[in-house]
């Protein structure tokens, strides 16, 4: 008995120890190939390793960063939200015709109305029982139609651009200040992740939300914040790209969906749910920013981008969705 | 026929065979009995190549086989009638019979009605079953499909030519007495074809069908036993080794509940599977629940705790009543509860022994502490508790209820499930502790033995109500018989 128990200690002390090796691939790939990219860039084209490109690159990597991080909360619930791209768009037509009313006060109230939205689809996700993915699939076509509509289908220009200056400035002539913003938005998040119960809760619900539901956790609560976080992140993407393109546009985040999926997935967040980590989101967009750089430097066309999409997507979800859940896929 | 040796599989935590060796004859029935986790279900599933044993041989007629699946082990001639059935429900019996082998029944992509029909209602003679191979599977008795499933099993004879080994797991657990009357008629049917292996948690039934009966413990053999000399007992006893059972049971640890004051009221309780269901629970009460599956007693435990639908009556703990809207409200309420399926209810296997301790609190606990009082075998907290022993899993959900010193109220639903003797022993020492300590334990025991060991009082339901109420205190237990009687 005694002999045993010391051989299921030590047993459980060498799973503690050694990780599993398909947690070390999952862990060690998304940097490595973000590491590899960085090389063969750098190979190809050395003015890239200068600080001001680099901080350039990071520069264009930020809204889809911002846009990705809200969602891979939902991701970790277990859960996905495909209308985030449509709702960025959506902020960005609101923030344009919001600004001579609001002026100052328009950012903030994007992205609370966006927060709103977000929370109304994860309210219908629960309180009526329908996937995530299709509730947030009908909200995708629902904030485009909406942003359509308030937009009158046409580009609406910032009339004074000063509310979101900013958004798209370089702190000391060489930091730009979207690139803090990002990095705010991830830090922000993993600490929620990390430190309080909530962070807790979106794991448990994520892993196994048949014991978490029996824990006497707030299932529904907590999927409600989720998608209001990932609505928030939304809209503040949103804000990033009016900031640079100084209008809003009823599409102008929509073609942001794929890579922004592609980010949480490459990064090594398992789409099933609880595994998973807001670095490996920015990992993740660090490595879609360099493709699509490098798909660019090596003169393929652009239509063939999203071909690699498509692909970085199936074979992310393949190495790291957890089968042990899933004894049928759909 | 099969010749089973040094068969071993370990799984994180718990080894489910550990060495395991027998054989089956041509023409004989061979009997499995072993408490929960003895490796019983892990067997089978060796055999008809579900699971994949990690060392040791398989031989079937002195062929030494790996088997990769069902498929496969139809071709060599074992099938098996699974616990939880494995009919399609919309298709008829017939076609149910001949899934996957339809050999002549099907031409150019086609069914041919008439062969199909005449090929499954040649395997439905065999065991001599009136059901119409033409019915839709759904709207069979739970007992005509199991003819089905059997006859399924059969129809392997006509692809391999050589006699089948049929496994039963659990085959009589749903089952009415007339009807496991019937299925015993077909068992010796069967003999004239096949080998069968018969898995029952009912040793009676075991010691009545079987010519033969291995008795598994802890993943090994325990012992071979002749029907014909021994008794149920002595089954019983070799199942679960030499234990002294009033140390098994912590009974110097039993303290008589305060008879004045009502822990936990259920008035006039309905709900799907359970009706007008009324008790009293009183401070440092166990009580046990006692029924036979379909009783309506894990969906009565679960609707107190909010995770089903109440439709009519009232719940009142220390007086206050009680929302069952969700087990969040009940959590606040002071109830506590151990899930049967600990590995998807109780813990959240991928994260650490601390976040599931503390898992539905917002501020910190102190783990550390728990996992001494509780002699929690584990590196550290914040090793994933998939890690550790199916014992030591179950100590960190009941710490889970026991560390804010707000419990009330505990349900336990086969909280001993799949433990090992050493693990169940504990378990049982904590549950004495408690009731010690004033709350009010409701207990679906895993066993009648633990049933009755460890109550204060017995309900028995049957059909959705509470039938009787037994006293069971320390030193006056009833005889399990005669709890079995009012059960069935």
């Amino acid at each position: 008995m005694a002999d045993a128990a010391r051989v299921a200690g030590l047993r459980g002390r060498l799973a503690a120890r050694v990780p599993e090796r398909r947690h070390v691939v999952v862990t060690a790939m998304p940097v490595t190939a973000f590491l590899v990219l960085l090389a063969a860039l750098a190979v190809a084209s050395p003015a890239l390793l200068e600080t001001g490109s680099l901080l350039t690159l990071a520069d264009s990597a930020a809204p889809l960063t911002v846009l990705a991080a809200g969602a891979t909360v939902v991701v970790l619930c277990g859960g996905i939200d495909l209308s985030v791209a449509a709702l960025a768009s959506l902020a960005s037509v609101l923030l344009a015709s919001w600004v001579p009313a609001l002026s100052g006060a328009a950012v903030p109230a994007v992205v609370a109305a966006c927060a709103v939205a977000g929370a109304v689809q994860g309210l219908v996700h629960v309180a009526f029982r329908i996937p995530s993915f299709v509730v947030t699939l009908g909200g995708m076509t629902l904030w485009s139609a909406v942003a359509l509509l308030a937009s009158g289908a046409a580009t609406v220009p910032m009339p004074d651009s000063t509310p979101t200056d900013w958004a798209f400035t370089r702190l000391g002539g060489l930091v730009p200040s979207a690139v803090l913003v990002a990095l705010a938005t991830v830090v922000a998040l993993a600490a929620l992740m990390r430190f309080t119960p909530l962070g807790r809760w979106v794991r448990a619900i994520g892993h196994a939300e048949p014991a978490a539901r029996l824990a006497g956790l707030p299932i529904a609560r907590v999927k409600v914040i989720a998608f209001a976080l990932s609505g928030a992140t939304a809209g503040l993407a949103g804000a990033l790209l009016v900031a640079r393109t100084f209008s809003g546009a009823p599409t102008l985040a929509d073609s942001l969906l794929l890579p922004a999926v592609a980010a949480i997935v490459v990064g090594g967040t398992a789409i099933t749910g609880g595994h998973g980590a807001l670095w490996r989101t920015l990992v993740g967009a660090g490595i879609v920013t360099l493709l699509r750089v490098g798909l660019s430097y090596a003169g393929v066309d652009a239509a063939y981008e999203s071909i690699l999409y498509g692909v970085l997507i199936v074979g992310a979800v393949a190495l790291t969705i957890d089968r042990s859940k899933l004894s049928i896929v759909k | 026929m099969i010749e089973v040796s040094g068969l071993r599989k370990a799984y994180p935590g718990v080894v489910a065979l550990d060495g395991v060796s027998l054989q089956i004859r041509p023409h004989e029935v061979v009997g499995l009995a072993g408490e929960n986790g003895a490796g019983k279900s892990t067997l089978l599933k060796a055999l008809v190549g579900l699971v994949r044993p990690d060392s040791g041989t398989i031989r079937i007629r002195g062929r030494e086989v790996r088997l990769r699946g069902v498929a496969q082990a139809a071709t060599e001639g074992i099938g098996m009638v699974f616990q939880e059935q494995s009919l399609v429900p919309n298709l008829t019996a017939a076609e149910n019979i001949l899934l996957g082998c339809e050999g002549s029944a099907v031409r150019l992509g086609l069914y041919r009605w008439r062969r199909l029909r005449e090929l499954a209602q040649a395997q439905l003679d065999k065991i001599g079953s009136r059901v119409d191979p033409m019915a839709r599977t759904e709207t069979l008795s739970f007992a005509e499909r199991q003819m089905v499933e059997i006859a399924k099993v059969l129809a392997i004879e006509e692809r391999t030519r050589a006699q089948p080994v049929v496994l039963l797991d659990e085959p009589t657990s749903v089952l009415e007495a007339e009807e496991i009357e019937t299925l015993f008629g077909q068992i010796e049917r069967l003999r004239k074809h096949a080998s069968v292996v018969f898995v029952s948690h009912r040793l009676d039934e075991v010691l009545q069908v079987s010519d033969r009966v291995y008795v598994l413990r802890g993943g090994q053999v325990a012992g071979e036993v002749d029907p014909a000399t021994a008794g149920a007992a002595g089954l019983h006893r070799m199942m679960i080794g030499a234990e002294a059972t009033g140390s098994h049971y912590h009974d110097d640890l039993h303290r008589p509940p305060e008879r004045s004051s009502v822990r936990l009221s259920v008035r006039g309780l309905c709900g799907e599977g359970f009706t007008d269901i009324s008790f009293d629970l009183i401070r440092g009460e166990v009580v046990a629940v006692a029924g036979v599956h379909g009783s309506g007693r894990e969906e009565l435990c679960r609707a107190l705790f909010g995770a089903r639908a109440v439709t009519a009556g009232q719940v009142l703990i220390d007086g206050e009543a009680v929302s069952l809207t969700g087990p969040r409200r009940a959590v606040r309420a002071g109830l506590g509860y151990v899930p049967s399926e600990r590995k998807v209810e109780g813990v959240v296997s991928a994260m650490s022994v601390a976040d599931n301790m503390t898992l539905p609190y917002t501020r910190p606990q102190d783990v550390e502490e728990w996992i001494g009082r509780l002699r929690i075998k584990t590196p550290d907290r914040r090793t994933p508790i998939g890690s550790l022993s199916g014992g030591n899993q179950q100590k960190v959900v009941l710490a889970r209820w026991l560390l804010t010193g707000s419990l009330r109220v505990l349900l336990l639903d086969h909280p001993t499930r799949g433990l090992d003797v050493g693990a169940k022993s504990e378990v049982y020492r904590l549950i004495r502790e408690l009731a010690a300590a004033g709350v009010a334990v409701l207990l679906l025991a895993d066993s009648l033995e633990e049933c009755i060991a460890l109550s204060d009082r017995v309900l028995v339901m049957k059909e959705g109500r509470v039938t009787v109420t037994l006293d069971t205190p320390p030193g006056a237990k009833p005889d399990p018989v005669d709890v079995v009687k009012e059960m069935v």
